[in-house]
């Protein structure tokens, strides 16, 4: 099987990776480039944990095949702090202790950031819809749901 | 994963080329919500080239002309779940695709790949039967477009030739008066599967009689279609309950006709009967249709 070049834009950062083409932007993320903050969990798109922004929409990881992102822009949950500064959404999730075994952390961050975006003052319908997509087994939502309704309001 | 060639094609007839060549051998890639977990459980046996079809212009979009709407393969379940198109023309497409996985697998699923999967519980499926949609399948010796509900042999089973690759669906506006719903009975809200499904559209005229009713299960029959005993039932007549829950019991009558009796017919036959009466009600009810679960 031969290496196909991919230059996708990661965290801001343009990348040009020589990968196989049976990989997964998972696999990309994390073996290729070491940024492990993107979690696998069942690798069939159920559990969200691998969720990141792709041109600014929320995708599962494991399901986008490394080749689709030649070009494309990812933004993953180390690309949500500014040198150091935690983002608004991640102060948000700490204050409110939104985080228990953390493992889906990442993934409900990068839902809540996507959703913030395009909406600035979600009700806790449309906060639990986006983040609908995102499993936590500890069953922390309301903490979670909190800390992005929150985060909507002191941003406001 | 196994290892495969992959290839970025750049437009339809290439697409098509490869295809003719590989035929069986060859898995063509769009959103990839589907063809990645078959990669991975299909190790050892998969596709020897991956055609990605992904980034093909001519493929995406959504329009109205002259009072059909053209659909295109690589729509994502969320355009379709936005659309202002499908939400004035038929708002139970709308709904159905809003209820599908999660928001991560709505970005990145296709209607295309949700018709050409052909499993059981595709949700965008009984709408676009119950829309009389018409599919076309494009390969080196031409075009030929035939109606949706003809494509499907059997779950994950369509006559598609291996060297055909779906490039529109198409299907004429709802009239105004139109009503449609969508119901989807799944275990739970989000990242459901659907067990049972079902789209309806009524019609009625000024006096409220019934002149036009469609009914299509999903997950219910091996494939799609109308269940035009239980339409039957309701042209010609005012809608009541009593009315929708005959209906209801057409459809169920008709599941266990054509299938049989089962383990799961305990529970499917009075449900569905249940849902086909909701639907229809919702239709009544509801003039810009339902999102999402049944209540």
């Amino acid at each position: 099987m031969n290496k196909i070049t991919v230059k996708p834009t990661i965290n801001n950062r343009l990348y040009s990776l020589s990968i196989y083409p049976n990989q997964t932007l998972l696999q990309l993320l994390r073996d290729e480039i070491g940024l492990t903050g993107t979690k696998c969990g069942c690798e069939i798109g159920e559990c969200g944990a691998c969720t990141v922004l792709l041109d600014g929409e929320p995708v599962n990881a494991c399901l986008v095949l490394a080749p689709q992102v030649d070009g494309k822009k990812i933004l993953t949950v180390e690309g949500l702090a500014d040198h150091g500064t935690l983002s608004a959404i991640q102060e948000s999730f700490l204050d409110h202790d939104a985080a228990h075994c953390g493992f889906c952390t990442p993934g409900m961050l990068m839902s809540a950031k996507a959703l913030l975006d395009e909406n600035k003052s979600p009700d806790e319908k449309e906060v639990r819809t986006a983040i609908s997509g995102n499993l936590c087994r500890c069953t922390g939502y309301v903490q979670i749901v909190e800390a992005i309704e929150d985060c909507a309001k002191v941003k406001k | 994963m196994n290892q495969f060639e992959y290839i970025a094609a750049t437009s339809i007839e290439q697409v098509v080329e490869v295809m003719s060549e590989y035929g069986t051998y060859a898995s063509i890639l769009a959103g990839g919500t589907d063809l990645l977990i078959s990669l991975r459980r299909l190790n050892g046996n998969g596709p020897k080239v991956v055609v990605d079809i992904s980034r093909i212009k001519s493929l995406q979009g959504i329009s109205l002309e002259n009072g059909t709407v053209n659909l295109f393969p690589l729509a994502t379940h969320t355009s379709v779940a936005h659309s202002k198109v499908i939400h004035q023309q038929a708002v139970l497409l709308s709904s159905a695709a809003s209820v599908i996985g999660s928001p991560q697998i709505r970005n990145r699923g296709t209607v295309g790949g949700n018709i050409m999967n052909a499993a059981a519980c595709a949700d965008t499926v009984p709408p676009l039967v119950a829309l009389d949609a018409s599919v076309t399948l494009q390969s080196k010796t031409g075009n030929r477009q035939l109606p949706l509900s003809d494509l499907f042999i059997e779950p994950y089973r369509t006559n598609a030739k291996p060297d055909e690759v779906l490039t529109k669906i198409q299907f004429s506006a709802l009239p105004q008066k139109a009503k449609s719903s969508f119901i989807k009975l799944g275990r739970r809200n989000a990242l459901a599967i659907s067990r049972l499904s079902v789209a309806a559209i009524i019609c009625q005229d000024a006096k409220g009689i019934i002149v036009d009713a469609r009914i299509v299960p999903g997950a219910t029959f091996p494939t799609w279609h109308r269940v035009r005993e239980a339409e039957q039932l309701l042209v010609g007549e005012q809608p009541s309950r009593k009315l929708f829950e005959s209906a209801g019991k057409k459809v169920s009558e008709m599941m266990i006709a054509q299938i049989g009796r089962r383990w799961s017919t305990e529970y499917k036959e009075p449900v569905i009967a249940v849902l086909v009466r909701r639907a229809l009600e919702q239709c009544i009810d509801n003039p810009i249709g339902l999102r999402g679960s049944a209540s």
